[in-house]
């Protein structure tokens, strides 16, 4: 071909503001400029979408604005998710997959787009390493893709795409109305009225919240309790409502109203009210509701109530996968709810149960319900912590306790939680101790760091207070803090076994392409991060049981590069997400749930982002080594 | 060359490959001017001369970059500068940014003007203002290669407040169209530049082409001799 002419140069030169065409050598440009192609899209027009089919083209913007939408019935209320600008480029993942796209790219203004081929796009990624690098090795980018494609394959079924990650500002409807303390009761009463509002927030001169009143509170505090209806509505309203911040997101809202039972959270910024969040903001498309399930299992009075509520637990969980939830707060909210299933189980058995009720005891989450990270796929692990005057007590009070945990099991096993093939339940004697068995019991183990005894540790060690007396889990978890950190040769013998579970490295990685192979995403994705994470987390004294925050925890006392911690979180969690969709599905079609999956049936775009997330995996594993000398 | 001669037009002097370049350029089918856009190729073209009398003034340079399929294709795009025995004036170089030292250094026109033809084919040319591009193109086309060039052409000038009528009267100049459609132009008065920028705003006339049926030459170059009455009438 000739020399470039002024219009390719120019354009070169356009392109060379924008990464990652400022890292690329002048030459390749001018191969890009040579092939690519100027189209117009006029305001509103649809670039690309789902329905285009496998996706033929590289958009680079020239000028304008291209909104990316979830799907059509959106598009209409503005609700784009996604605004590209000039020198953006989309969409990556589809033509890295060779895959349609999931969203639908529209243009926002009147819009030049350039244009290049897919044939052209894959020759750039062969010659230009700068170009590679932007498309292929950016993990958070990939990640991102995935996720959106993972959300618009969900959101087909669903039919809320409401975001949990969206913030409460973003959700505030209007102003609160409000009131001072002072006021009657009569007056708040007929203000509620006559606006036909729900709830009352009491502020003080500046703003601050101090107490908040519900329609659903006139039946309890008022009419029932018949109290006069002069008095002052500091007397009746609920005082310190809660509040969070405008930043914070959905599903923290919704964490704490199933956790607390609140219907309303207020919204507070530099100590001055907001806005009110209801329950009916955050899930008011949703046909399965996180407070409904709450409430109906805190309510429950009998054991099929929470048959059927653990079976909403695993469709709301699914409804949130549509909304593109990120799997640390879905498996966080999957483990609460766990927790109130649990609980109430606790409670009901409890009431027929006088001689259990008498002693002081803690229900224990062992392994992955102790670390709050259960999928849909998660059996029993409990224990038992009790308090004792003398150790003469012990064998009476289990005769009391285990009759009792063997319902609460097999209640479980009931509402889809399988019986621990371990026996790792509290109906079994060996895990219904003392406090003061339970610390033989761990010394023990880090005395003798046999194999059964590493064992035990990985899931005994992330226990969790999940009823009753906390304060027993507490006292044992700081003694567990003092006596790890101290035992070097049993950290070191916990690493070295931790080592034995390598990821699938370079070589190995062949099995993505042969046939019939099948890789464990629990034993070979998951289990060496949560390894790790737990052995550095002992070292250093560390309390945390949940895999991220001891990733978080480690970081400074270890002097981990922050960005590499935040790459094994990122890791960590693209594989959690992967597994609760594989779980979904398995569900879906009604198969066992299981943690083995044929890596074929991944597109190339998580291939090759599980490939990344394995890296990381080894480059954790590589600090064990380095760290304890193996 | 004498009187007669200039008066009767005299045969410029081609080499016998260059005789065979023009013939075989000739001999290319013409277009269907009723192809839809979506299959058609179009050349956007755009000049810079000695000046802005189209009886004295000649040629300096052509830019030009084809619309096909709906698309500009960046490569499919050129710019040639003519050789001239007489620079331009220094008001006019400071125009169009060609140098003397360029403008003497161009290819000579017979050369120049058959890559154009080469380039072109036989697609439809499309302008804004026509008349001044096409005279200039015309008449160096006469002179240098003694071609009678009658090509199909679309003014833009006239096709755009057609489509646009509210617009009709506060637009007139490219700039202001292009500043309507938010067009930009990496070196104005550059003549591929300004090719670029005039393709980039037909591309942008495209919604109401549409909704207005506008959908092959045939019909934009009818808006565009229906315009000219309404600007005679009106």
């Amino acid at each position: 071909m000739a020399a470039p002419n002024t219009l390719i140069l120019a354009t070169v030169d356009h392109l060379a503001r924008f990464a990652p065409f400022d890292s690329m050598e002048r030459e390749h440009l001018v191969w890009l400029a040579e092939r690519l192609k100027l189209t117009y899209y006029a305001k509103g027009e649809t670039v690309l979408g789902p329905d285009s089919g496998p996706v033929k083209t590289f958009y680079i913007i020239k000028q304008g604005v291209i909104n990316g939408e979830q799907d059509v019935v959106r598009a209409q209320d503005d609700a784009s998710w996604l605004e590209l600008h000039e020198g953006e480029c989309f969409p990556l993942g589809a033509l890295l997959s060779k895959r349609s796209v999931a969203s639908t790219y529209r243009a926002g203004h009147d819009t030049f787009c350039f244009e290049l081929a897919a044939a052209d796009f894959r020759e750039l990624l062969k010659i230009s390493d700068p170009f590679n690098d932007f498309c292929t090795r950016r993990i958070a980018n990939l990640l991102e893709q995935s996720k959106q494609v993972l959300q618009a394959q969900y959101a087909k079924s669903s039919s809320d795409q409401q975001s949990m990650s969206s913030t409460l500002e973003t959700l505030i409807r209007r102003e609160p109305v409000t009131c001072a303390p002072e006021t009657s009761l009569r007056e708040v009463l007929e203000t509620m009225h006559k606006l036909g509002i729900g709830s009352m927030v009491a502020v003080d001169e500046n703003r601050k919240p101090v107490g908040i009143f519900t329609l659903h509170d006139v039946l309890n505090r008022v009419a029932l309790a018949e109290v006069s209806l002069d008095v002052l509505f500091s007397t009746v309203m609920s005082p310190n409502p809660r509040t969070l911040p405008p930043h914070a997101l959905a599903h923290d809202a919704a964490l704490v109203m199933a956790k607390q039972g609140f219907r309303h959270i207020l919204v507070e910024e530099d100590g001055q009210l907001k806005g009110l969040i209801s329950e009916k903001d955050l899930f008011s498309l949703q046909r399965v509701g996180l407070r409904q399930i709450s409430g109906a299992i805190r309510n429950a009075e009998e054991l099929d109530t929470l048959i059927h509520s653990a079976k909403d637990i695993r469709q709301l969980a699914h409804n949130m996968l549509a909304q593109g939830v990120a799997a640390e707060q879905l498996t966080q909210i999957i483990s609460t709810l766990n927790d109130l299933l649990t609980t109430r189980i606790l409670e009901l058995e409890l009431r027929n149960d006088p001689a259990a009720r008498d002693v002081e005891f803690c229900w224990l989450a062992l392994g992955s319900e102790g670390r709050l990270e259960q999928t849909l796929n998660t059996d029993q692990d409990n224990g038992i912590i009790f308090a004792t005057e003398t150790n003469d007590d012990n064998e009476a009070i289990r005769a009391v306790l285990l009759p009792f945990a063997r319902r609460v099991n097999l209640a479980l096993a009931e509402c889809g939680f399988p019986l621990c093939n371990g026996e790792v339940m509290a109906s079994n004697p060996k895990w219904c101790l003392s406090l003061q068995e339970w610390k033989n019991t761990f010394a023990n183990w880090i005395d003798r760091g046999d194999p059964m005894a590493l064992l035990y540790s990985t899931i005994f060690f992330d226990f969790r207070p999940l009823y009753g007396a906390d304060c027993l889990a507490f006292d044992l978890r700081e003694w567990l803090r003092g006596a790890a950190k101290k035992n070097s040769r049993f950290l070191h013998q916990m690493a070295a076994n931790a080592l034995r579970n390598s990821p699938p490295s370079g070589s190995v990685w062949d099995f993505f392409t042969g046939k019939g192979n099948i890789l464990d995403l629990k034993l070979n994705g998951i289990t060496p991060f949560v390894d790790a994470a737990r052995i550095f987390s002992l070292a250093v004294g560390g309390k945390q049981t949940n895999t991220l925050q001891r990733l978080r925890e480690i970081t400074g006392p270890l002097r981990i590069d922050p960005q590499d911690a935040e790459a094994w979180a990122d890791a960590f969690l693209f594989i959690q997400l992967l597994r609760l969709q594989l779980h979904h599905d398995q569900c879906e079609r009604g198969d066992p749930l299981t943690n083995k999956v044929d890596p074929d049936s991944f597109n190339n775009l998580d291939k090759r982002i599980l490939k990344e997330a394995f890296r990381q995996a080894r480059k954790l594993q590589t600090k064990l080594t380095v760290d304890y000398q193996l | 060359m004498n009187w007669l001669a200039r008066l009767f037009g005299a045969k410029p002097e081609l080499t016998p490959e260059q005789a065979e370049r023009l013939a075989a350029w000739k001999a290319l089918p013409a277009p269907d001017l009723n192809a839809p856009h979506a299959v058609s190729r179009y050349v956007v073209v755009d000049v810079e001369t000695s000046g802005l009398n189209l009886v004295k003034d000649r040629l300096i340079a052509i830019g030009a970059v084809a619309v096909s399929g709906g698309s500009i294709h960046l490569a499919d795009s050129m710019e040639i500068i003519l050789q001239q025995n007489r620079v331009s004036t220094r008001d006019n170089i400071l125009i169009h940014g060609i140098g003397g030292t360029a403008q003497s250094e161009g290819v000579p026109p017979v050369e120049a003007l058959l890559t154009f033809l080469e380039y072109l084919g036989k697609s439809p040319l499309v302008a804004f203002h026509v008349a001044f591009d096409q005279t200039m193109i015309d008449r160096a086309l006469k002179t240098f290669l003694g071609l009678k060039f009658r090509h199909s052409w679309a003014d833009l000038a006239y096709i755009a407040p057609a489509l646009y009528p509210e617009l009709a009267r506060s637009h007139r100049s490219l700039d202001q169209w292009m500043t309507r459609f938010g067009i930009g132009n990496y070196a104005r008065h550059s003549a591929l530049a300004d090719a670029l920028s005039t393709a980039e705003l037909m591309l942008s006339l495209r919604e109401r082409m549409d909704a207005k049926q506008v959908d092959h030459f045939k019909a934009m170059r009818d808006l565009d001799k229906a315009q000219r009455m309404v600007n005679w009438t009106g």
